[in-house]
This record gives C-alpha cells, structure tokens and sequence, in this order.
C-alpha cells in the first residue's frame, strides 16, 4: 500500500484505528507517520457512513483504500459497497466507475463467535461488478493489493486474520499479480482440488497425507473469485478426471458451489466421480474452540472427500 | 389527516431575506428560471402521460411543485460544484443543464438516453453537468455526498496544495432524514469539515407518511444539524427568488469555511409519491393551498411586475418550453432500445470474462468529455 | 387531429382498468390537468388525469366496464376541431378486459395419430461405428440402467470398448475411469451385442371436454363483474378459512351496567361538550375491553408465522366497516392503532372517523394495515348471534351481536335485562380453547364492570 501510495497522491487510506493506533492488526503500521493525517484517515465506527463517502470520492476520481476492520463489519455498509460501488459505472451507463479497494479480514478460526466469523465470500461473489481478490500467502497479498489499488473496477480484498502472521518470502521490489490467473501449488495425477485464501493450506497439508497413501493432487490457488481462472481449473480436472473444491463459507449458493457447476457443466465428459465440496458447516460460527474447527474445512474432511472422488474410500 | 404542521409552520420563521436583493437579479436570469421551471413542469406532465402510455416502466416520481428548489439551488452553485441527489431526479438534471431528449430517453429506456437506458428514471447521471447521479435508496446519496466534498477538497489541498474551492450539494427528500445513512455522512462531514450542504426538499410526506409521524421534531428539523456541530437554515422553497438568495449566501459561506450546512427547504409535491399513488392520505384542500402557492405563478407575476417581459413574451417562452419537450418526447421515441450487447457492456471498466469494457453514453461524446482517467 | 384518451396505467402492476366515474360529459371543454375520471386499478380507485386542452366529442366506455390499458375510452376535439363530427377512432372499439377466449376444444383425434416408425435415439459415432452408443434413455425399459461414470463412457468409446462386458467396481456397480483403465490392459474388450431395440411408451391423449352447463339461467339471472375490492375479499376469506383451523367460542354478557354507564358518560359529554359531536357507541365500549384485555391475554394479540408466533407489542384493533352500495359495496377493515392506550373518548372519534372515511374518501393503506386482532359488529342490524372470518395475520376476531333486552335470571331471580352474545373465532395453531376461554372471561368481567373502562 505504502508504495502504491507513493506512486499516486490520488491513493488514500481510510477506516478504524488505522492511523494512530497503526491498524487494528498493525497493517498499516508507520503509515501515518509517511504520509500524514490527511492521507491516513481514522475514522469514527460508522462503515455505513465512511464506505459511502469513499465511494463518493472514487466516483470523482480519487482511489481510496478502505480497511474494515473485520469483512463481518462490511454488513452494515451492505448498501454502499453492494449497491453503489458494483452498480455505479452501469447504471450511469459508463459515466463514472469506482476504482476503490475495500480490505479486511475475512473468515473464522479465532474464537471471536459468530457475528465476526463472516466469510463473506459467500454472500458477495454473487454480485456483479466487483472483484474479489482473496490471498493465501503474503507474495501474493502484496502483488494482489498493488494489482487491486491500480484496477479501475471495484475491489474486494479478503484477507485473513489468521494468515497474517505467516510469515513469507515479500521481495522488496515492484511486482504485481494478474486477477483471474490461479497457481498450481502442487501438481498431481490423480485429483484437482480447488481453493483460495486460509484453506489452500489445508488442501495443501491433505495433498501431503494423501501422497503417502498413493493418491497425487493438483492443488489449485484461485487468489481471485471473481474473475476465476477456469482455464487452469478446467485444463487440471481434465487431466485428473476428479475435482473436490474447497471454500470456507457456507455452501449453499457459494462460490464453490459456482466452481462445482462449472466444472460439472464444462469437463462433464471427464469427470469419473461428481465434483465433491468441502465448505464450512451449514450452522452459525461457534466459540467453543474444538466445535469451531470442526465447522470449518480441515484436511480431514478433504482427505475424506479426495478418497470419495476417487474411489479410494 | 390533513396536514397542519406543515402547513402552518410555512408561514413563518423562513429565511426571508439575504444579501442578494430581488431586484439585483437580472431580467435575463429571472427569465431563464422562468424557462427551466416551465420546463420541469411540463416534462414531467409529459412524464406522467407517457408512464400512462406505458412508453414509461418501472417507478416514475415527477418533481410537479418543487420547481423552485432545483432551478435555484443550482443557480446558487457554480457550475464545477458537483451535485448529488435521491430518486425524484429528473428536475435536477434538467435545471443542471441535461438536454430534455437525453432525460426522457433514459425514462424511455432508450440507448440515447444519459445512462443508455440502463440507469431509468431513478438514476440521472451526468459528468458533463458534475451531477454525480440520481440514487434509488432513501438516503444512500447522503455519505456519496459527503465523499464528493471530500475529493474536491482532497483535489485542491492534498493534490494540487491550494484551498478547497468547491462546494457539493446534496439533496435529499424528508423521508431519508430517518435513514443511518444521512447521519453518518452528517458526522463525518461534521468531523472532517466537508464543504458539503445537506438540502432536504421537505415536501411534507415520506410517500405517504407525514413528516410529523416519521421523525421526530418534524416541526424545527434544522435540530437535526445542530448535533453535527453544523449550520442550519430554513428556506422557503416555493420561491424561486428566495432560494436563490438564500442559498448563495450559504454557498458563500460553505466555500469560505469548508464546513457543512444542513437545508429545511420547506416544498411541496402536486402528485403523489409515485405514479401509483392516489394520495388519499391528505386532502385536496391541502392540495390547493399550495397550488395557490405555484411557485411558477409566482415568477411569473413577478417578471410581469417588474416589466422584465409582456404577457405576451412569457406566453412565447411558454410556447417555446411545450415544442421543446415534444421534440425531447419525439426525439427519446426515435432513439432506439439499446442493443443486447450492452447487457454485459458497462460492468466492469476492464474487458474480462464476459464484460466488453465500458464506454461513455452518446450525450456525453456529444459534449466532448473524456472517458475513464 | 382528434386526442384519443386511453386507459392509464396507474399502477406498475396495472393491466386493465374500470372506469368508475366519468366526471366529464360529452361536449364538456377540458383543460390540461383536468381530473376526467375515477378509475378504479388493481390497488385502489385514482383520479385520472387529462393531458390536453380540448372538447370531450365521445365517451367510449361506460362506467363499470373494465378493459385494458392502452384502450381507447374517450376522445377529445383538439382546438378548432368541431366535435360533433369527430368520432370513435376506426377500428378500435374498447376491448373488454376478460373476454373469454373461446377455447377451440380440439376434437379428439385419438387413435388416429400416426406412429412413425421408431428409429434409434442414440446415432452412431463415427469414431467407433463398431460399437453403437449405449442406448440411455429407453435402458430402464429393458433393465436395470447402466451406471457409467462420464470420462469412462468417453474413454470406452475412444478405446472400442463395450462396456457391457465391463464390470463395474463403483457405488452401485457404477463404471469408472480405473475399470477402463483396466479393461483396456487387459485387452479382453470383446465386442458383446447391444441391444438397440427401442420402445416408445405410447399414452393416449386425455380428452377434457367443456363440461355444459346442468342448470338454466333463470329469469332476472345477470352476471357481476368482480370489483377489485370484491377480488381481494374473496381471495383473502378463502385463503383465511381454507388454511386457517378455526374454532369457534361463544359467550354471554349482562349489558345492564355498561348500558347504564354508556347513557350516563353521554348524557354527561353532550352537556359539557354539547358541539363536540361525540357519542360512545357499545362498540367502543367493547373495543376498549377488547384492548385492554389483550396485556393479560398477549397470545389473543398475535401472528402465527410458521415455525414461530409473533407475539405484537401494539395493541391494533381492526374495525370491519361495509361500504354503501354507491361506493360498490364490500368492507374494510379500518385500524385503531395502539387501542389499549386510548381513552373511550378517543377510540369513539377515531372510529366515527374511519367509517366516515371509509365510506366517502376510502382509506389509505395506512389505515387498513397493521390490525393485530379485529372486532366485526352486527348488532346495529339486530343481529344476536354469528361467527366471523379471521382477518389474517389475526389470530382472533370478535363476532358481536345486538345488546338486546330480554328474560334473564340475575341473582337467581327472573327479571327483564341487556344482554349480548359475543363469538370468538380463533387459530387454533396459536390459541387454545381454554385461552380464548379466559380472555371471554377477562372481557367479561371488563364488559359487566364498566367503570373499569373509563379509568
């Protein structure tokens, strides 16, 4: 972001605690001090009033950065971010886009109880006009966000509270990472499956065990739910005939349900099994530690369905 | 029931007076409101017919009463200041300077309208013209009016280094100001020192709601400002002169100091909400009373007063205003319903997937404005 | 040119329109603006207006007549037109809305229809023209369907293998990609004949024939269109008693106190307040029991909502109000916000207001919405006793009869005294026998002890 910021003086950053107290999770630590108040903008916890303002200011041309604190606050600026930001440049028929970021982070894992466990993947790909940029590691987060804060559209960019720990391989210098181009983690013959964000490190750690037993995986990194890279998807299930997708929101009209029936649809003819998802549990986010990781995808529950699409069971 | 706060509050305590003086304004000026209040008018009854003919779909909300605000709101503000407003759009867009055919031609849904016909009655956007759109939901242009003020004053202090020199307007109708949304952007505009101005066109009625039993001190609303820390006015809306003056004074002020102001413009709408509402939630004496206030009528006497045109000029300039909207009605029939390629044209700036990229809509090519920075 | 006035839409669910009143005649000047008409729409009755100044030559379409949008329904003589010889636009008589289709009852051409000769669904493939498809469709008259996962149909058809000699190892027999796989290494694919035979179930055609009508019409017999107001009664009654579980309970109320009661507060407000226009009818009386009992009685003032009850917190009476034959009949409910907290006075205008509005102006939506729980009152009629519908999402409604003077016993004597009789009808899904039970009780002791309604 700093560089970026840098580059620009259209670029600004706004939301909670994130200039003098440095970010909530420390994102944005030292940038106040760059780039100074007017810049590095707290705001009050109003994401309704301050997601719209922004928005207002990207329909002028400014590229604003907006952190939520966490993507589960994003609900009560339900109308600005869905219905202003995506909808801007159709309804006033090309007239003003909205090249703005919204960051934060997304998904469960932390004990913080249902209402801030929102993988709000689920609810927000189903809308038209916005990306959704969602990294798994921080090479990625860096080149993702460069490519988000220069894209014209608007941008959602999940990231993950638990991820931000992890630390990476970041070089120093410029590089940026296309929207829509996935990466193989992990190649393999016998099954494709397909994730994005946290739970690529558990498909990954599943693809280990089942390496053991015989069965090789293609691990798939989306980095980008909309646009998805259903090149690669499609190239790779073609070749392992075997497709299990893996995405920690609910799965009832999720993005992993959208991969499912792609893939069914487009590679039907090479499919041995029906595609096989893996998501959160069709219950709220709970608190209690041992039923929380149990809700959510964990390799046991990939290698279960790895096994099932490949008639290992 | 009838209405009598409203009513009877309209009397009184409205600012009056201000610096400029009635008789400053020029004859040339009074008759282009004269015109473009005229305009409105019979666009809309032309709106209303054609929603009738069903060459109009969807929701259709005409702005039949509330002339005066639009026309000389916009007079008040230069015209880079950008401005923003609610669904009952179509009279900002033409008092901001939309040619008729364009406006009707996007309530036809048609490709020459200002959105292509994607955008409908509710949504008039026109960058040519800094109107930063009409918004469908009560309320949701309240923080975008907010985030309007804060580019111009991040363009002219942050990037270029000067001194914020413009001033955003933000209309709203009664109803939004119970919406979260308008408080919000109230407290940051408050909190930020955006020079914007909250103008809500207090016609009385939520749709069908009177304004006493939707919010609270429906009586003295310019409270609602003072909790914000910002200045609070009352106008008298259905006098296109007053306006003028008032809110010039206010533009003066807002551009000066860079801080926020909240508008009581005390209006009143002929028709129903929307074209499917009988109004049986007041009656027609209530109705009447304001008609007698006309605020056309009252222009009209006016110019006639001040010798500024003959009855027989204003007749010509009424004439004029009836051919003008019939070839904006001939114009908006004749352009065609937008292609099927424009459904995925438009959504995306960047050309992915199935999205064709974006362009910008005929009447802006027209005037030259560039695309996409 | 003459102006042809057409049927507005008024509404954006609006298809056809009755002209309910014209208020304009032939050879009546109009101006832009001009209200010429009441039309009554899906939703509510509008006034519709006039676009152009001119003369009205011809009214096409007399009032109750329902026809679409878009049809012509009068003309207008534009200035200097004499409208005398303008006529009906050619060609465009007023269509009626619902004019039944004749339907062409195509005769039955059962046996007759001709079979073609059934020909293989499945075409060859040209890759392996040795080994036709699978037939898919048609298996499951022949046996048991043959379960194939698609890459191993796709990789069998490449390889010139038959899958009926391949035995399958997934669920269910299912054959997939490693029995190809094996099947293929093994080279033992031997090219077993498939059966291509094909049926085709053939059903005959079912003939419903247009049923005549058993009873003749009788003299004086017409047929009425349905209002909308008439519409909307009908579908929400049925709806209400078809899905609802109702049951009844009745009970009996000594009227003597709170007609006492009522007389006295009458005669006290018209010599304190003679011009006020206010006179406590029984109904208010019973309106506010009504409400007030609903605070010991909370479930009487609630919805059922499927997998829930919404207890309300707002007590909102509804008042069944007929309309006069002139405004075309029918009722509404008017409603009586927050009931419990308004004195008899209060509730007494309120509804004098909202039948008067009712039957002269109409009400607003805001007027008819809302009710939690609804009295309906015959007794005006003289009406002792009957059961009403509920007014869903209701769960209760109160059915009142006349206050009648009558044989009664009190105090183990027989005496002459007021009595009426009141019926509850009830969801049974919310509300149980023993609950209504106690809120007539309730009432009843609120209805005997009138004092207690004037506090």
């Amino acid at each position: 972001m700093s560089e970026e910021m840098r580059r620009d003086a259209r670029i600004y950053l706004l939301g909670e605690e994130v200039a003098q107290y440095n970010g909530a999770y420390k994102v944005s630590r030292g940038m106040l001090d760059e780039f100074g108040p007017r810049r590095v903008i707290d705001m009050p916890i109003s994401e309704s009033g301050f997601a719209g303002m922004a928005i207002g200011s990207a329909m002028m041309g400014l590229r604003p950065i907006v952190e939520f604190m966490s993507w589960s606050f994003s609900l009560v600026a339900a109308d600005p971010i869905l219905n202003n930001a995506p909808k801007m440049l159709y309804m006033s028929g090309g007239q003003f886009g909205c090249p703005i970021v919204f960051r934060g982070n997304d998904g469960a894992g932390g004990q913080l109880g249902s209402t801030h466990s929102w993988c709000v993947e689920g609810l927000y790909s189903n809308v038209p006009g916005l990306k959704i940029a969602i990294p798994s590691n921080p090479y990625d987060a860096k080149g993702l966000m460069k490519t988000a804060i220069r894209d014209d559209d608007p941008v959602f960019f999940l990231e993950s509270e638990r991820l931000l720990s992890i630390k990476g391989e970041v070089p120093e210098e410029e590089y940026t990472i296309p929207f829509g181009k996935a990466a193989i983690r992990r190649e393999g013959t016998d099954c494709t499956i397909v994730s994005w964000g946290r739970p690529v490190h558990f498909a990954m750690e599943a693809a280990e065990t089942l390496a053991k037993e015989g069965i090789s995986c293609e691990v798939i990194d989306g980095r980008t739910i909309r646009p998805m890279d259903w090149t690669t998807i499609f190239a790779s299930v073609r070749k392992t005939n075997a497709c299990v997708v893996v995405d920690q929101s609910w799965s009832f009209a999720s993005p992993g349900s959208e991969v499912a029936a792609q893939v069914s649809e487009h590679c039907f003819d090479d499919l041995d099994h029906p595609v096989l998802r893996v998501h959160s549990d069709d219950v709220p986010a709970p608190y209690a530690q041992n039923l929380e990781q149990e809700m959510l995808p964990n390799p046991r529950k990939i290698i279960a369905a790895v096994k099932k699409v490949t008639y290992r069971a | 029931m009838p209405n009598a706060t409203l009513a009877s509050n309209l009397a009184s305590h409205l600012v009056k007076s201000a610096s400029v003086t009635r008789t400053e304004i020029p004859g040339t000026t009074l008759l282009k409101w004269f015109y473009d209040m005229a305009l409105i008018r019979e666009f809309e009854v032309r709106c209303m017919q054609a929603y009738q003919d069903k060459k109009i779909g969807g929701f259709c909300h005409v702005y039949i009463g509330q002339e005066a605000v639009a026309v000389g709101c916009v007079a008040a503000l230069e015209h880079r200041d950008p401005i923003v407003t609610a669904y009952r759009d179509h009279g900002h867009a033409l008092a901001r300077g939309m040619h008729p055919k364009h406006c009707m031609a996007e309530m036809f849904g048609r490709i020459g309208g200002c959105a292509k016909g994607k955008g409908g009655s509710m949504h008039m956007f026109d960058k040519a013209n800094n109107l930063y759109g009409g918004h469908g939901i009560v309320g949701a242009q309240c923080p975008l009016g907010a985030g309007l003020a804060f580019a111009t004053k991040y363009e002219d202090e942050v990037i270029k280094g000067g001194k914020s020199d413009r001033v955003t307007m933000c209309f709203l109708g009664d109803g939004a100001l119970n919406q979260g949304a308008l408080h919000e952007a109230k407290n940051l505009a408050g909190l930020l020192d955006l020079p914007v101005i909250f103008v809500v066109e207090n016609n009385g009625y939520s749709m069908g709601t009177a304004i006493e039993r939707g919010t609270t001190m429906a009586h003295k609303i310019i409270t609602k400002a003072m909790g914000y820390g910002m200045e609070g006015i009352e106008v008298d809306g259905m006098d296109v002169l007053n306006v003028y003056a008032s809110m010039k004074d206010l533009c003066d002020r807002v551009r000066a100091t860079s801080r926020p102001a909240f508008v009581d413009m005390r209006t009143y709408r002929y028709k129903g909400h929307s074209m499917s509402d009988p109004r049986k939630y007041r009656g027609r004496e209530e109705e009447e009373q304001y008609e007698a206030e006309d605020p056309i009528g009252k222009l009209q006497k006016f110019i006639k007063d001040r010798k500024v045109a003959t009855a027989a000029e204003i007749e010509t300039i009424v004439d004029r205003v009836k051919v003008d909207v019939r070839d904006a009605v001939a114009w908006a029939d004749a352009s065609p319903a937008p292609g099927l390629e424009e459904l995925y044209h438009d959504v995306y700036v960047e050309k992915w997937g199935p999205y064709t990229g974006t362009s910008l809509p005929e009447m802006l090519r027209e005037s030259g404005v560039r695309s996409q920075e | 040119m003459p102006i042809s006035l057409t049927m507005p839409r008024l509404s954006d669910t609006m298809e056809a329109g009755t002209v309910i009143k014209w208020n304009v005649k032939e050879g009546d000047k109009v101006r832009s603006g001009d209200i010429v008409a009441d039309i009554e729409t899906d939703k509510a009755t509008m006034e519709m207006q006039c676009f152009d100044d001119g003369t009205i030559a011809k009214l096409l379409v007399e009032p109750g007549k329902q026809v679409k949008v878009g049809t012509p329904i009068a003309v207008i003589a534009a200035k200097g037109e004499d409208p005398a010889s303008v006529g009906a636009p050619s060609g465009s008589a007023p269509a009626p809305a619902a004019a039944p289709a004749p339907k062409a009852a195509a005769p039955a051409a059962t046996s007759s229809v001709p079979v073609t000769p059934v020909t293989p669904i499945a075409p060859a493939t040209p890759s392996a023209p040795a080994t036709p498809r699978a037939p898919e469709s048609n298996a499951d008259a022949d046996g048991p369907r043959m379960r194939v996962s698609p890459v191993a149909r796709r990789m069998a058809e490449g390889e010139g293998i038959d899958l009926s000699s391949v035995r399958g190892s997934g669920p269910n027999g299912r054959i997939i990609k490693r029995d190809i796989l094996a099947a293929s290494a093994n080279k033992s694919a031997a090219g077993a004949s498939i059966d291509t035979g094909t049926k085709l179930a053939l059903r005959q055609p079912t003939v419903v024939a247009g049923a005549p009508s058993l009873f003749g019409n009788g003299p004086g017999e017409r047929i009425v269109a349905l209002s909308g107001m008439r519409q909307t009664i009908a579908r929400r009654l049925v709806e209400s008693k078809t899905s609802i579980p109702h049951y009844q309970v009745t009970m009996r109320f000594a009227m003597d106190a709170l007609m006492a009661k009522r007389a006295e507060m009458n005669d006290a407000i018209a010599a304190l307040a003679p011009d006020a226009g206010v006179k406590l009818s029984v109904n208010d009386f019973i309106v506010r029991a009504c409400a007030i009992a609903m605070a010991k009685h909370p479930y009487i003032n609630a919805s059922f909502g499927g997998d829930h009850i919404n207890v309300h917190g707002d007590v909102n009476v509804g008042i069944a109000i007929s309309l006069p034959e002139e405004r075309g009949g029918g009722l509404v409910v008017g409603v009586i916000r927050n009931a419990d907290r308004k004195s008899l006075r209060q509730l007494s205008q309120e509804s004098k207001f909202l039948a008067e509005k009712a039957r002269t102006k109409g009400l607003s939506m805001d007027e008819m919405s809302g009710s939690t729980f609804t009295i309906s009152n015959l007794g005006m009629f003289g009406v002792e006793h009957f059961t009403a519908i509920i007014n869903p999402p209701n769960s209760a409604i109160l059915a009142c009869g006349a206050a009648v003077e009558q044989p009664v016993v009190r105090n183990h004597q027989l005496a002459v005294g007021w009595e009426m009789q009141a019926t509850l009808s009830l969801d049974h899904r919310v509300i149980d026998g023993a609950m209504a039970a106690d809120y007539l009780k309730t009432l009843k002791s609120l209805i005997e002890t009138p004092a207690s309604l004037t506090v």
